[in-house]
């Protein structure tokens, strides 16, 4: 939590204020036990007219609170919405700065939670805290001090009540704070199952198993329910206890406060005084209470946020020696291991690209294509060995302009909420339409472009989810081509493709004019076969570089994979 | 406004009929508690009359009465406390069968209905819509019954004690309500905008943050960052707005509070000098008054508090309530046919589907297939095999036309046991939270291991499973990254080959599977699809070469119909697309 606080800066201003006008607010609320006390043993009995006084001065007072208190709830609404406002703004910055290894370890999921419920929770308890921490310890230990002023002797009731009160208060927020936890965990997991549901809901009817599902969820609100059910009998102790407490303190307090009259050193007045300083602890105590409890499912949000603020991005730019200069991509020695697996996924894979050059790369599931293919863009750093793109490592490089010179089109077709436009640009920020329609021809999507009435306006709802699987693939691949990059990947980007329209593809790709260096991953030797070099992996290792004649006769991996694809039925 | 939300507030109470027992105790505890709490300053009043001045201090009486003080505090503890345990208990009850109810609703939801929304949206709906319309309603709960209750209360005991003050502070009481109602009128459309904007924000931030890989790949990380502080920016603005008034319902009151005070203060101290002739008021009873003025105002505090929190809870609770209302599939006839080992026959006639009505998509599609048949269905992207598919498994209904297995349509089929009977692998994987010994027996929950690890050995996922650290304790999730796309793929054929259903769906099922394993599992999958009617969609042509039928579709419809020799030997479309395959083989 301590390290959130930086994000108060700017509102440091609203965080002294608003408390401030609370102690103001509460300072003369003090004040009016002193006034009845005034009121009974001057006003009654002596001068009436004291008695209008008096009570003008107390409604003087309420109103002045009132001002006071609109000012505090104000200035408490600004920072704690302001304060949240510049937390989420910088946790997203620092998720969307995490590598693949980060996000890998953290899962979606979870950092979602973090921008979002938790965010919300912390800006409650803020703006809580500004308009009650303040006020509460004033109006508790003001009404001692001022217990004191009046008489000494039964104000010794206070000194032995307040740390009994801060004793059932503090405990029990120490005791649930983890239990709290817990029951966090319970929600996630109902979250999770909810949207697992939703996600796999053609697998769960497929099978038919709704009403197994739903006796699982089922299970899991329960579980809640009983986690929630502990941890709320421990919190609803403090109330009742500190009632029980104050009032048994009250009768304390008029027995010694009794004594003191009788032998002449306090008037009934007094005595009232007391007692209604005493009532007023009780009233704000109860305010407190309900404060901590929003306080520590704060705090334990503020943790969780800060927790993710911890964990800082494994990868920097570092300087580093360079490579040769005629390679477009170059890896030598590289070894790539993953932080949850205990085995390399790739092992000492070297070779090199020239610009302008196809490289198809080709193996088996889990061969380590795709992390081979994520080093190129520095998504994953190599354990050892160097990777370098123009004769640069890529570790040198900002990582933003080491992308702007890649064109990936990754494995699962994403496309975003906002027109085709507006995800084309995504390549390059300026390209124009022109620019954009020629990525798009490109990549054959323009059939589908031409489908739709609204042309480049059209919009694409969240996922893409009003696209069909292969309409998405296409688009992802006309964006990764609209930034013109000097580098394509294709990351087995063509499994949603129907064969004619992948080979439409290839062909309109191997014509781009600047010429790219292009890398193909496939499963299809078809799709590769033409590669100026075609690497072969298995199990994480290369076992064949060379043109596709070459790797039939040397490599057994690569004609094994051929034939399963071009056997017992002829070729035409 | 008010309409709706009184329909919200009934679908509540509904909720709360099932714990009546419950709600009276509380109601009852709460009473108790609220009438020994009243009852605690009249003793302290008496006891305050006993002390008159210096040597005139009862203590024989008064002690008695400090005791009582002491005794009945306790009391009204313990009545408290348990009655906070019913209330909890309430509220997380109505908590989880609302959620209970969202999460059923869910699994006898309408495909149509699911693929149209984003699943971010629902999930929030569960959980933490429902978290703070319970939250409200928690807070509804514990005070206002105590609020209601102690200003009756008050009331009651005031009139017993002096009705002349009791005018002053029935006089303000109007005030007191007008500016609760007020204030929460104006909060609760903020409220509702915030809830909004709110919306937006978290859609954005489920988009940008469950795709941040793609977003790195572009270096989008700077746009999506502007785009949020857009979204935020906006959302601030009105949580200012919103929570600024929510929080002035306390001062507000407070200050009306103040003048009770003042006027019981002034009025009281009169009655006790006689100069208003009606009721005699000792000093202790005035400082009873004072102490009631003080607690008079709290209840109101709490239930202006309740009535913000109550907008803001029902506003959240009908957004719950409208996914729970959602219509459900169309209910299994009464008499539908329960669908055992069915013979495989599908017959599809003149059946037209689209997902909206302005487009068509299928249109007059026949299609006879004899149990057993092995289906291929090809053509390019977008031709409306997946859909053909969601037709089959009833995932959608026809708009017209039949479909019917062995002879009966499948509108008067249970929903389960059509769909038990076929196996679908979708080329979208998906593995649920939990080992992968539980994946792959999702579709027969008793098999034992052994059969697991059989079926996992025919799909070949056994030797990867293996070496896996904990094998097939594995806990996977569709999310996590320790599985490659093709591993996954393979854990959902295994699943269909552990359960063996009649029929048979694969949807690009090996799409993400390399040839040369793919060739190994042929072997199996010929095995499987023996005598089993199969639907094949796939875009390697060499995977179906060998079916009995090839569907060759486009733009919805069937273009071609026949086997590999036939269509190619027709030199059509199937013959064009195949030859693509091949098109740049030397």
């Amino acid at each position: 939590m301590t390290k959130l606080l930086k994000y108060m800066k700017g509102y440091t201003k609203e965080c002294i204020l608003s408390p401030f006008f609370k102690m103001l607010e509460a300072f003369f609320e003090l004040l009016v036990p002193l006034v009845v006390a005034n009121i009974i043993d001057v006003g009654i009995g002596k001068t009436p007219s004291y008695i209008v006084y008096a009570c003008l001065i107390m409604a003087g007072l309420g109103a002045i609170g009132l001002t006071c208190t609109m000012f505090a709830q104000y200035f408490a609404a600004k920072a704690s919405v302001g304060f949240v406002s510049k937390i989420k703004s910088a946790l997203f910055s620092h998720i969307t700065s995490l590598s693949y290894t980060e996000i890998d370890k953290l899962g979606t999921a979870t950092l979602i939670t973090r921008m979002s419920s938790d965010a919300n929770q912390v800006q409650s308890g803020v703006n809580l805290t500004l308009r009650l921490f303040m006020r509460s310890p004033i109006i508790v230990f003001g009404a001692m001090i001022m217990a004191f002023t009046v008489s000494p002797t039964p104000a010794v009731v206070f000194t032995v009540t307040i740390p009994l009160l801060a004793l059932v208060v503090f405990g029990i927020m120490c005791g649930t704070i983890p239990l709290y936890k817990g029951v966090q965990g319970k929600v996630d997991g109902v979250l999770n199952t909810a949207r697992e549901n939703l996600t796999g809901i053609r697998v769960i009817r497929a099978f038919g198993l709704e009403e197994s599902e739903k006796t699982k969820f089922h299970k899991k609100t329960l579980d809640l329910n009983k986690a929630q059910n502990f941890v709320g009998r421990i919190s609803a102790i403090m109330n009742p206890a500190t009632y029980a407490i104050v009032n048994i303190a009250i009768a304390v307090l008029i027995y010694t406060g009794a004594l003191e009259v009788n032998s002449g050193n306090l008037t009934q007045g007094e005595v009232i005084a007391l007692y209604n300083y005493m009532s007023q602890i009780l009233i704000e105590l109860v305010k407190l209470a309900s404060l901590i409890i929003t306080m520590t499912k704060s705090l334990a949000c503020a943790n969780r946020i800060q927790n993710v603020f911890e964990i800082k991005s494994s990868q920097e730019v570092i300087e580093c020696k360079d490579g040769d200069k005629k390679y477009s991509v170059q890896f030598k020695n590289a070894y790539l291991k993953y932080e949850s697996s205990p085995e390399y996924s790739l092992e000492n894979i070297d070779f090199s690209a020239l610009p302008g050059e196809t490289i198809g790369i080709i193996g088996g599931t889990g061969s380590g294509k795709s992390s081979l293919i994520n080093m190129i863009g520095r998504f994953y750093d190599a354990s050892s060995g160097e990777v370098f793109v123009n004769g640069k490592n890529v570790k040198s490089y900002d990582p933003a302009k080491l992308r702007e010179m890649l064109g990936i089109v990754p494995q699962r077709a994403v496309l975003f909420k906002g027109t085709i436009r507006d995800n084309m640009k995504w390549g390059d920020e300026n390209a124009t339409d022109e620019e954009i329609l020629k990525a798009i021809e490109i990549a054959q999507a323009k059939d589908v472009l031409d489908s739709k009435e609204e042309g480049l306006d059209f919009l694409i709802e969240q996922g893409g989810k009003n696209l069909s699987g292969g309409q998405r693939q296409r688009f992802t691949i006309a964006r990764a081509l609209v930034g013109k990059p000097e580098i394509i990947i294709l990351d087995d980007s063509s499994s949603a493709l129907d064969y004619l329209t992948d080979s439409k593809l290839r062909g309109a790709i191997a014509s781009i004019d600047y010429k790219p260096t292009v890398f193909i991953v496939s499963q299809r030797t078809a799709s590769i076969q033409h590669a100026d070099k075609i690497i072969v992996l298995d199990d994480g290792k290369i076992v064949g570089i060379g043109k596709h004649k070459e790797l039939l006769k040397d490599c057994v991996v690569y004609s094994e994979i051929y034939n399963s694809q071009f056997t017992n039925g002829g070729e035409n | 406004m008010k309409k709706s939300n009184l329909s919200t507030l009934k679908r509540v109470f509904k909720y709360l009929k099932k714990h009546w027992a419950l709600v009276l105790l509380s109601v009852l505890f709460a009473l108790g508690s609220v009438l020994i709490t009243l009852y605690i300053p009249i003793r302290i009043g008496n006891a305050i009359d006993l002390i008159i001045e210096a040597g005139k201090v009862d203590f024989d009486k008064m002690m008695p009465i400090l005791f009582e003080i002491g005794i009945l505090a306790l009391c009204v503890a313990l009545l408290q406390w348990v009655m906070n345990n019913i209330n909890n208990k309430i509220t997380y009850n109505v908590t989880m069968d609302v959620r209970n109810d969202a999460f059923d609703k869910i699994e006898g939801l309408p495909l149509k209905f699911v693929d149209s929304h984003q699943y971010g949206e629902i999930v929030s709906k569960m959980i933490s819509d429902v978290d703070q319309f319970t939250d409200g309603l928690l807070m509804g709960f514990t005070q206002f019954f105590t609020g209601v209750a102690t200003i009756i209360g008050t009331l009651c005991f005031m009139l017993y004690l002096s009705p002349i003050i009791t005018i002053v502070v029935v006089v303000f009481t109007p005030l007191s309500l007008l500016i609760a109602s007020f204030i929460s009128k104006s909060t609760f459309k903020l409220f509702k905008k915030q809830s909004e904007k709110r919306g937006n924000e978290t859609s954005l931030v489920d988009e940008a943050i469950g795709n941040l890989k793609v977003v790195k790949v572009f270096s989008q990380e700077d746009e999506m960052q502007q785009k949020f502080e857009l979204a935020d920016e906006e959302l601030k603005k009105v949580s200012i707005k919103a929570i600024f008034f929510s929080s002035l319902v306390n001062p507000t009151t407070r200050f009306v509070n103040a003048l009770v005070y003042a006027g019981v203060a002034l009025v009281g101290a009169f009655t006790v000098m006689n100069v208003i002739p009606i009721g005699a008021l000792s000093i202790g009873a005035l400082a009873t008054f004072l102490s009631y003025a003080n607690q008079y105002a709290k209840p109101f505090n709490e239930i202006s508090g309740v009535v913000t929190e109550l907008q803001n809870a029902l506003a959240c609770a009908s957004r719950v309530f409208d996914l729970i209302d959602e219509d459900e599939e169309i209910k299994d006839n009464e008499n539908a046919l329960v669908l055992n080992k069915p013979n495989g026959d599908v017959d599809l006639c003149d059946v037209a589907f689209s997902y909206s009505p302005d487009k068509d998509l299928i249109k007059g599609l026949n299609l006879s297939v004899k149990g057993g048949m092995r289906v291929a269905i090809v053509g390019p992207t977008g031709c409306g095999k997946t859909t053909l598919i969601n037709l089959l498994m009833r995932f959608y209904d026809v708009n017209s036309g039949s479909i019917s297995v062995d002879g009966t349509d499948i509108r008067d089929i249970t929903r389960h046991s059509l769909r038990h009977s076929y196996g679908m692998v979708l080329q979208e994987t998906w593995l649920q939270g939990g080992t992968i010994r539980d994946n792959i027996k999702m579709g027969k929950p008793e098999a034992t291991d052994e059969e697991v690890i059989q079926a996992a050995k025919e799909c070949h996922a056994h030797s990867f499973i293996k070496r896996l650290p904990l094998g097939y304790d594995t806990i996977v999730s569709d999310e996590s990254n320790s599985l490659s796309q093709g591993q996954k793929q393979l854990l959902c054929i295994s699943r269909i080959m552990l359960a063996l259903p009649e029929m048979l769906i694969l949807d690009e099922a090996t799409s993400s599977i390399d040839t040369r394993t793919e060739l190994k599992i042929q072997e199996s999958f010929l095995k499987l699809m023996k005598g089993r009617t199969s639907f094949v969609v796939a875009h390697r042509l060499s995977t179906i070469r060998e079916a009995d039928v090839i569907l060759v579709m486009n733009k919805g419809n069937i273009v071609e119909m026949g086997n590999h020799n036939e269509l190619i030997n027709k030199k059509g479309f199937y013959w064009e697309l195949y030859n693509s395959q091949f098109s740049t083989t030397e």
